[in-house]
């Protein structure tokens, strides 16, 4: 029987066989003590100065993973002084750490969807494991991967080598292939929750927001004020770029996980925001900015003036809005590019865009220009509507001043200046304004709104004013966005929303990552291969028709497309020990940012590749490789800030002594060593 | 009558083997030449004494080789006026006569090489004492009422450790002379090898004996080969003699002493890191505990103590403990050894009994700064230490005192610094020693000295940032909490002693661009003095990237954008017009 000892962690009284470490009696104890180059089968090492607790009456902290405990002792694993020290620890240690935990594109996804990870799916042919990792974050792949101005393609470091991955399109021909198959990827419904969820709007906002707490057990309900569910989606895409077919399939999926839909219900006039509070435990405001904004401009009040997602949404209703043969389009954002060619499709002759800029400076996406351009919509830069000239009240010519470029603003974009007295005319049927989108509060009286007539919302917990009222999307503080932006919201909402629920109250930060600075010279060398290109229907075909202008990839373009993806992310970003303790501090990566350390990455271990720009020096992979595997092929070589690991003294017999065990591998507690398959 | 040549590395580097060989050359065999060790008076060396049998006749100081003539020939004729043109100031001995010398006792009077020299000074008595008339416990007592404390930086009371090594269980035991002193302008060490390497062995043979070991090492750094050839000569000569081997005097007790050189890494002058590179192993230090008394070489129970620390033991024996106790303060006892360097106008080393204050030495002992600049600050400890501001001059030399004002004892470097000196290049060039000296283990070190150092570099560099100075001091307590070992936990010092005593430097760079005291070439700035210069356009030729204008006999201007602050119009200039802001 062993002798035993008295100490207190934390205030809870432990008896412990005297001689063990603080760090072995307290994890016994269900205590834990955060550590980076500790293994248990190893004899303590003291460097990195995670494991310290202070300890009553000792001046000194305490490495817990040495320190053995004394009779009587009274430990504080997380002591101010400690927590400080290790906070440190770990800003010194993602100073000198030159690793991407996630890919570019994931983080400038506003979802942080897992791009790399479904690349890889995509690329192993296996389209439900990849539709699987999109539906962790985008429940409607297909339509998102048709409508998506893609900020992940925006990133693609494949920039740096010649072009990006067409990351959207393999989202879509992902979901679509699964559809095809006729099978469904749902999650796992957890268990009855026996809680109610209301939400307002079924748009991308709603829906996602619906797919994610139904998962959750939820009871949700969907109030939408359109005949359909779908939003924006629905109203605002024209069929063209996102046949309705596809959409429909994806809200039926939403459906299926027992969402209640309940369409052709506005809020202040078929039922109030009361009501709906009082049928449910929580309810989710995203409904939207369905408003065009105004130009301010003589003549807007004519017949034949239309706002731009009002004619979109007109259109999306089977109606025929009155344009007639000659129109114009206010703008140069995708809404424009939408109305333009859907005038076209109207049976439009004439379809002219007016924008103030020139092309360089337009926000819509290039490819959406290019085929407007190919299905013959005129572009009449730098003009800007300064009259609507009416007859009879009626639409008949827009009066447009001549403007040029002045000097740039504070975010570089060249300013529009008029020029002085050049003016033009253009004879017009209709003019069709696209120059954005606001809110409105009708319904939501009672909730405090901004300038701009959006609700007001906190950025972190999605809570409004009203106990139990939450909102996301584009009706939200800063108003409209993109889709995939309403959809990131209505996600953390629905993680605030399950946690309200459950009784407790949650802020939403963004995870603690590390994040590399590229430059192209650090893809020199990398064999090129140019990005699929979409295959799309002839522009006098499309043109005449709203059948859908891309014809969708090959399972081979698919593949090949995907197999170009550079893995930047981490591929032990799930299992890193450091980046979780960094989360886990709240640390600032950047507090103590300077020099790093000598970088390399090497193979010569033939089937482990070392990447020393994400190495601690822990030493648990030297102690690993000296002590367990009896090899001691890998040591500590320079001095101070300049040491690193490397196989020691006999670099050529490395390769013939490594037996591939992996010991070093598996007691990585970051992504610094990675077993390669050959 | 004799002639003793100052042979020590400070001596031999200002010249004392080419003196040397220039009296040999007038001297005849009559003439008894030999040599000593270091007196400690460096800014003297190279130093010849005149001795009749033991008495110190004449002491002549930066003796040149053109003197040796009139050496030999004073001596040979007996008539020392001839060379009083070399003697040593009063004013100048005062530095050796206000000091108090038990380690360096024989430093600069006994022949190093020379057993028989130290003999004559009682050496080896103190151990012919312990081993026949001692027990060890008793030895451990003397030492205990002495109050030694270990000379090597910590403090540690010496009694203590030799009686935990004593009491640890093994029949095996180490004793390890910590001789790798590497704190930048420390020598304390490498005079006591070089000048009474016979002091050395007797202190540690004494401590090997109270302790119960058998196996001694010296590990001594590599760039002190005069000592360790001294040291080598002085373990084989006693060994002849059976000072050391088996049944050492006749008795029970054996000791081997070997020498080790160390390979020049400062950390290895931390206990556990010196271990293991005894071991052979990478001079990264170990989690204590266990402490070494339990496992230390060889995971055998070792005992460490620094050079001074032993070169105390055998007078503590001869004259008792009580004797050396009497010496010093309530909580630091006997005396203790300080290199004086820096901007000093007498610099050497310095052996006071403990409880002067930092005023005696530097201004009594020193003589103040040189070229009559004004004292600003007294670095103690090395890049492990803090800086003292004249405010605080009057703290007496104690290891609590010290302590208490963010300094420390050290082991005895004590850089003295003038109004010219900017004290926050101070703390970066500290910073930049232990950056390059971090063994690279631990985190709080490795990367928290290379981030302190950076963040004083982009201050001294002029880009400082706001919230710079509390940036340091967040990290610097990080780092002393966190680091493994006594190096990385006192690096910060330097920089919370320089924050704490001279803020205002540091804010006149972050804030107003300036370095107070003008050190620092980034944010110097040269300016023409317009009532000065004569227009002799000498500054404009000279002036490497054409940054001065101005016609001739006209007043010459700088363009302040251009200028790289190289200094060559100021050093040029005959009429003293241009100044630095």
């Amino acid at each position: 029987m062993n002798e035993k000892i008295n100490i207190t962690i934390n205030g809870k009284a432990i008896t412990a066989d005297k001689g063990e470490t603080i760090l072995n009696i307290a994890s016994a104890n269900g205590i834990e003590i955060p550590n980076l180059c500790y293994l248990k089968h190893l004899s303590p090492y003291g460097a990195c100065g995670m494991c310290v607790v202070e300890a009553k009456g000792s001046p000194k902290l305490l490495r817990a993973c040495s320190a053995v405990a004394a009779d009587g002792m009274e430990i504080e694993t997380n002591s101010e002084r400690a927590v400080k020290t290790r906070k440190a620890a770990l800003e010194l240690l993602m100073s000198d750490h030159d690793g991407d935990c996630k890919g570019p594109c994931t983080l400038n996804c506003p979802a942080h969807t897992d791009c790399q990870g479904y690349l890889a799916k995509i690329a192993e042919n296996d389209m439900e494991g990849a539709v699987k990792i999109i539906k962790e974050k985008v429940p409607l792949p297909a339509a998102i991967g048709r409508v998506c101005p893609h900020p992940c393609e925006t990133a693609c470091r494949r920039t740096h080598v010649e072009e990006a991955l067409s990351i959207a399109a393999l989202k879509a021909f992902a979901a679509d292939e699964v559809r095809k198959s006729g099978k469904s990827v749902l999650p796992e419904i957890k268990k009855n929750s026996g809680k109610s969820v209301g939400i307002i709007g079924g748009g991308p906002a709603g829906l996602s927001a619906a797919y994610y707490l139904a998962e959750n057990g939820h009871k949700v309900t969907v109030y939408d004020k359109m005949p359909k569910m779908g939003g924006m989606l629905r109203y605002g895409i024209p069929e063209y770029r996102l046949p309705k077919a596809i959409l429909d399939c994806e809200i039926e999926e939403i459906k299926s996980l027992g969402v209640d839909f309940r369409n052709n219900v506005m809020i202040g006039k078929d039922i109030t925001l009361e009501e709906i509070r009082n049928s449910h435990d929580a309810v989710l405001i995203a409904n939207g900015a369905w408003k065009s904004t105004a130009i301010r401009c003589k003549g807007e009040d004519l017949e034949g003036v239309f706002g731009g997602i009002d004619f979109l949404r007109e259109v999306a209703l089977g109606n025929k809005p009155e344009i007639g043969e000659k129109t114009a389009i206010v703008g140069g954002g995708n809404t424009a590019m939408d109305a333009c060619r859907t005038a076209k499709r109207l049976g439009a002759n004439e379809v002219s865009v007016i924008y103030r800029r020139t092309r360089n400076e337009m926000p819509a996406e290039d490819i959406e220009i290019e085929e407007a351009t190919e299905e013959g919509v005129i572009f009449r830069f730098l003009t800007n509507p300064d009259e609507i000239i009416g007859e009879n009240g009626k639409v008949k010519a827009v009066r447009l001043q001549v403007m040029e470029l002045g000097e740039p603003d504070e975010k570089g974009r060249r300013s529009p200046v008029p020029v002085d007295g050049e003016f033009i005319t253009l004879e017009l049927d209709s003019i069709i304004i696209a120059a954005g989108q606001r809110n409105d509060s009708f319904g939501f009286e009672e909730m405090p709104v901004t300038k701009k007539g959006t609700i007001i919302a906190d950025e972190k917990s999605f809570a409004t004013s009203l106990d139990g009222v939450f909102a996301a999307g584009d009706c939200v503080n800063n108003g409209a966005s993109i889709a995939i932006e309403a959809i990131a919201k209505a996600n953390n909402a629905a993680k605030a929303i399950n946690a309200y629920l459950n009784g407790v109250e949650v802020s939403f930060r963004e995870p603690v990552l590390s994040e590399r600075e590229v430059t192209k010279e650090m893809f020199e060398g990398k064999e090129k291969q140019s990005r699929v290109k979409m295959p799309t229907r002839p522009a006098d075909e499309r043109s005449k028709d709203f059948g859908e202008v891309n014809l969708g990839l090959t399972r081979e373009e698919a593949i090949n497309e995907a197999k170009r993806c550079l893995s930047c992310g981490c591929h032990d970003y799930g299992n890193c020990k450091l980046i979780k303790y960094a989360d886990d501090y709240c640390v600032d990566c950047k507090k103590y940012a300077g020099e790093n350390h000598p970088a390399f990455t090497e193979t010569k271990l033939q089937v482990i590749e070392r990447n020393q720009n994400k190495c601690i020096l822990c030493s648990l992979c030297v102690r690993e490789c000296e002590d367990t595997a009896k090899k001691g092929i890998l040591g500590l070589v320079g001095r101070g800030f300049d040491t690193v690991i490397k196989p020691e003294f006999r670099d050529s017999e490395v390769i013939k002594d490594c037996v591939s065990c992996r010991k070093c591998v598996d007691a990585c507690p970051t992504g610094s060593l990675r077993f390669i398959q050959k | 009558m004799r002639i003793v040549i100052g042979e020590g590395s400070c001596g031999i580097a200002a010249g004392a083997l080419k003196v040397h060989s220039a009296i040999d050359a007038f001297a005849n065999s009559d003439i008894q030449i030999g040599i000593t060790g270091c007196i400690g008076m460096c800014f003297l060396e190279p130093i010849v004494d005149i001795y009749e049998e033991n008495e110190l006749k004449a002491r002549l100081v930066k003796v040149k080789e053109s003197d040796a003539q009139n050496i030999v020939n004073a001596v040979k004729e007996n008539n020392l006026s001839l060379v009083d043109y070399l003697k040593i100031s009063d004013e100048d001995n005062s530095f050796l006569t206000q000091q108090t010398r038990i380690a360096l006792r024989n430093c600069g009077i006994a022949d190093p090489e020379n057993i028989e020299s130290y003999k004559e000074k009682g050496g080896y008595e103190a151990l012919k004492k312990v081993l026949t008339s001692m027990t060890p416990e008793e030895v451990i007592e003397e030492i205990k009422t002495s109050g030694l404390a270990g000379r090597g930086g910590a403090g540690f009371p010496t009694w203590f450790k030799w009686n935990a090594a004593r009491q640890s269980d093994g029949d095996e035991k180490y004793l390890i002379c910590n001789a790798d002193e590497g704190d930048p302008g420390a020598f304390m060490d490498r005079a006591v090898i070089e000048s009474d390497p016979h002091n050395l062995i007797e202190g540690m043979l004494i401590a090997a004996y109270a302790i119960g070991a058998k196996y001694a090492y010296v590990y001594v750094r590599a760039e002190y080969p005069l000592a360790i050839v001294r040291l080598g000569k002085a373990i084989e000569d006693a060994t002849k003699e059976n000072l050391l081997g088996e049944n050492i005097l006749g008795t029970s007790f054996s000791c081997t002493l070997r020498i080790k050189a160390g390979a020049g890494a400062f950390v290895c002058g931390e206990e556990t890191a010196l271990i293991e590179s005894l071991e052979g192993k990478r001079g990264m230090p170990r989690l204590k505990p266990p402490f070494p008394a339990q496992k230390g070489y060889e995971n055998k129970p070792s005992n460490i103590n620094n050079v001074e620390t032993f070169a105390n033991v055998p007078w503590i024996i001869l004259n008792s403990g009580k004797a050396f106790a009497s010496m010093g303060t309530e909580t630091s006892k006997g005396t203790k050894v300080f290199a004086l360097t820096g901007k000093i106008r007498r610099g050497g080393l310095v052996e006071i009994p403990m409880g002067l204050t930092l005023r005696d030495v530097i201004f009594n002992i020193g003589g103040g700064i040189r070229n009559n600049k004004k004292f600003k600050a007294v670095q103690l400890g090395g890049p492990s230490g803090g800086c003292i501001p004249e405010a605080l001059l009057d703290t007496v030399i104690d290891y609590k005192a010290l302590s208490a004002t963010g300094a420390i004892m050290g082991s005895g470097g004590m850089v003295v610094m003038d109004e010219d000196t900017c004290m926050v290049n101070m703390a970066r060039f500290f910073l930049d020693f232990t950056t390059k000296e971090s063994c690279g283990k631990c985190v709080h070190c490795r990367i928290g000295t290379k981030r302190l150092f950076e963040i004083l570099t982009r201050i001294t560099d002029g880009k400082g940032k706001e919230g710079d100075i509390e940036l340091l001091e967040e990290l610097c307590d990080s780092v002393k909490s966190g680091a493994l070992c006594g190096l990385g936990q006192t690096a910060p010092n330097p920089v919370l002693t320089t924050i704490k005593y001279f803020r205002n430097e540091y804010e006149a760079h972050i804030n107003e661009g300036r370095c107070p005291a003008g050190e620092c070439a980034a944010l110097r700035k040269y300016v023409i003095d317009e009532t000065k210069c004569r227009g002799c356009t000498l500054c404009a030729k000279k002036c490497p990237v054409n940054a001065i204008s101005g016609s001739v006999k006209q007043a010459h201007k700088i363009d302040t954008n251009k200028c790289i602050k190289c200094g060559l119009c100021k050093s040029n200039c005959k009429f003293d017009a241009i100044e630095v802001k």
